[in-house]
């Protein structure tokens, strides 16, 4: 079951950008005001992991993908993509509905994800576990 | 030509539990009707409404009368049966859903569902017929321009603003787990039992049965019965006297509903759960209630106010009741098994609570408790709002309804009479 709310083309066009230019860092997407079409919010190349946790807002609800970078043991640095499902416990109710039946539409435009992370506080997006989620895939 | 283009779609969403039908404008926080789903009927010879008997070689010209709504069944009408349309939380009995639902549509909303499309809710287990069928009443029974029928489940996790959701409804009949991924059910681990109905008859049974400081079991007769009544000192004898006059009126399912219902207010008045696990000693330790009857009758209940919300953890009864229904445990463990690791601990850690049974006090402490023992990292949204909690089913109905781009899913008139049946199970997935 969907919301019907459409991708816009600017968040394809973005996450291509991550993905194949390894310049930007992560992307927040958000729906727009008329409740329509999801939409890109902001684009950063900064590497700093806590200005990324900063970007996603207490009360509201977000998608987000990032570019993680890690150190796999012994087997030198990796890159994944992870994708963000932000819905924050104190966010409205109408919002996280929005969000949750719209998520699968925005998910399956956005070839090459490789961790998934569902996020309802902030210890649920923290660093370590987001390391965690990526160590554990191959 | 009813257009839905803008955010204004003005829908009706229409949930049937089995406790109340709830019926309400999309974009409501609170649906507006609340009527009970069981119903009184009399038959009445066509013609004169006063003359009601009560005879089982009854010409075929007698008329079923339903008495729905909120003077429906818990009105006293000498001669009146009270029926339930569901079983197992399945439409069984399709006769009173149209007088239901145009009771809480054009009387308690005071609208005309021609006008608006109507979106329906239906338990995960629903069968292709019974959303068919449905389908077929709104349409051609209500004469709604739009239809579209959404699974509770689905509804429950995404009003809790998850895609992947654990779902434990626990109702007045059933109680379900329903795992859902991406918005959509996982059939294979979908678990239900009528558990909920189960215990709510071992509390009746509770009640009727002589205990250590009460001599007698309970008379749960109700107040439309009682004529008079005096107040007594707790654990005393009531002393009241019955309507005489109304008794000869009373037939058998009304008596099951209005005893089902004291049991019921009982319940949720003194029922609680111990939120770390049944221990004999912490239950002495915990101050009893006191709940007064309609006859007078008022009692304190210390360990059986516990006894019962324990047994939808824990069925001690097991053995003596064969068909008995499996406790929440039970069905949690049979839904986790289908599933590995890894998706396992991403359903405990989205564990969605709902349904009006699970409003018992430290209900929700217990079911962290018990997935605790097996779980690291389990996280329960429980809705501190019990209407919240009780209507969850119809709260995602109803912002899903007020979304101007849900329009593309609606069924169509036009699609109905075009292609029949086939479109719903194509389009409401």
């Amino acid at each position: 079951m969907a919301s019907g709310i459409a991708v816009s083309p600017k968040c394809l066009e973005e996450f291509q950008t991550l993905k194949l230019g390894k310049k930007t860092k992560y992307i927040i997407y958000r729906i727009n005001n008329e409740k329509t079409e999801i939409v890109v919010e902001k684009t950063s190349d900064s590497a700093s992991y806590d200005e990324f946790i900063a970007d996603l807002p207490e009360t509201e609800c977000r998608w987000a993908v990032y570019d993680f970078e890690f150190e796999k043991e012994g087997e030198g640095k990796r890159n994944k993509i992870c994708f963000f499902m932000w819905s924050p416990d104190d966010a409205k109710i109408k919002d996280k509905m929005l969000f949750a039946s719209s998520k699968d539409a925005l998910r399956r435009s956005l070839v090459g994800i490789a961790v998934e992370i569902q996020g309802t506080d902030y210890s649920e997006v923290a660093h370590e576990s987001i390391l965690d989620k990526a160590n554990r895939g191959h | 030509m009813v257009q839905y283009g803008g955010d204004e779609v003005a829908a009706l969403v229409v949930d049937i539990g089995h406790s109340s039908v709830r019926a309400g404008y999309a974009g409501d926080d609170t649906p507006k009707a609340i009527i009970p789903t069981s119903y009184g009927y009399t038959y009445e010879s066509p013609g004169n409404g006063q003359d009601v008997q009560m005879d089982d070689s009854a010409p075929p010209a007698l008329k079923k009368k339903f008495h729905v709504g909120q003077s429906g069944p818990s009105i006293y009408r000498p001669g009146m049966e009270v029926g339930h349309p569901l079983t197992d939380g399945l439409i069984t009995d399709f006769e009173p859903i149209q007088p239901l639902l145009d009771h809480a549509i054009t009387k308690v909303l005071g609208c005309n569902p021609a006008e608006h499309p109507i979106l329906v809710t239906e338990p995960a287990w629903n069968t292709p017929e019974d959303r068919e069928r449905m389908a077929e009443i709104i349409f051609e029974q209500f004469n709604a321009p739009a239809f579209y029928i959404a699974n509770t489940g689905v509804l429950n996790a995404f009003a809790a603003g998850k895609g992947n959701a654990l779902v434990i409804d626990v109702g007045q009949n059933m109680a379900s787990v329903t795992p859902v991924m991406d918005g959509f059910v996982l059939r294979k681990g979908l678990q239900y039992s009528p558990l909920a109905g189960t215990i709510h008859s071992r509390a009746h049974n509770l009640l009727l049965s002589p205990a250590q400081y009460r001599p007698q079991g309970i008379a749960l007769f109700p107040h439309q019965l009682i004529k008079d009544k005096l107040s007594v000192e707790p654990g005393q004898q009531p002393i009241f006297s019955l309507r005489e006059d109304r008794l000869p009126g009373v037939t058998e399912s009304w008596r099951a509903w209005y005893e089902a219902r004291e049991v019921d207010e009982w319940l949720q008045s003194v029922g609680g759960v111990l939120d770390s696990g049944w221990n004999d000693q912490l239950v002495q330790s915990r101050p009893p209630r006191q709940y007064e009857f309609p006859t007078g009758l008022n009692s304190m209940f210390g360990a059986e106010r516990y006894f019962i919300g324990e047994q939808y953890f824990h069925n001690q009864q097991q053995q003596q009741v064969p068909q008995t229904a499996r406790s929440l445990t039970a069905l949690l463990s049979d839904s986790l098994r289908s599933y590995d690791v890894e998706l396992r601990q991403v359903l405990v850690g989205n564990v969605v609570l709902t349904g009006g049974g699970s409003l018992l006090p430290g209900f929700a402490d217990r079911l962290n408790t018990e997935l605790s023992r097996t779980f690291q990292h389990v996280k329960i949204h429980a809705p501190g709002n019990p209407i919240e909690r009780r209507y969850g089913g119809w709260l995602g109905g109803s912002i899903l309804g007020s979304l101007g781009t849900f329009h593309q899913l609606w069924i169509s008139k036009e699609e109905w009479q075009e292609h029949g049946k086939a479109i719903i199970a194509q389009r409401c997935k």
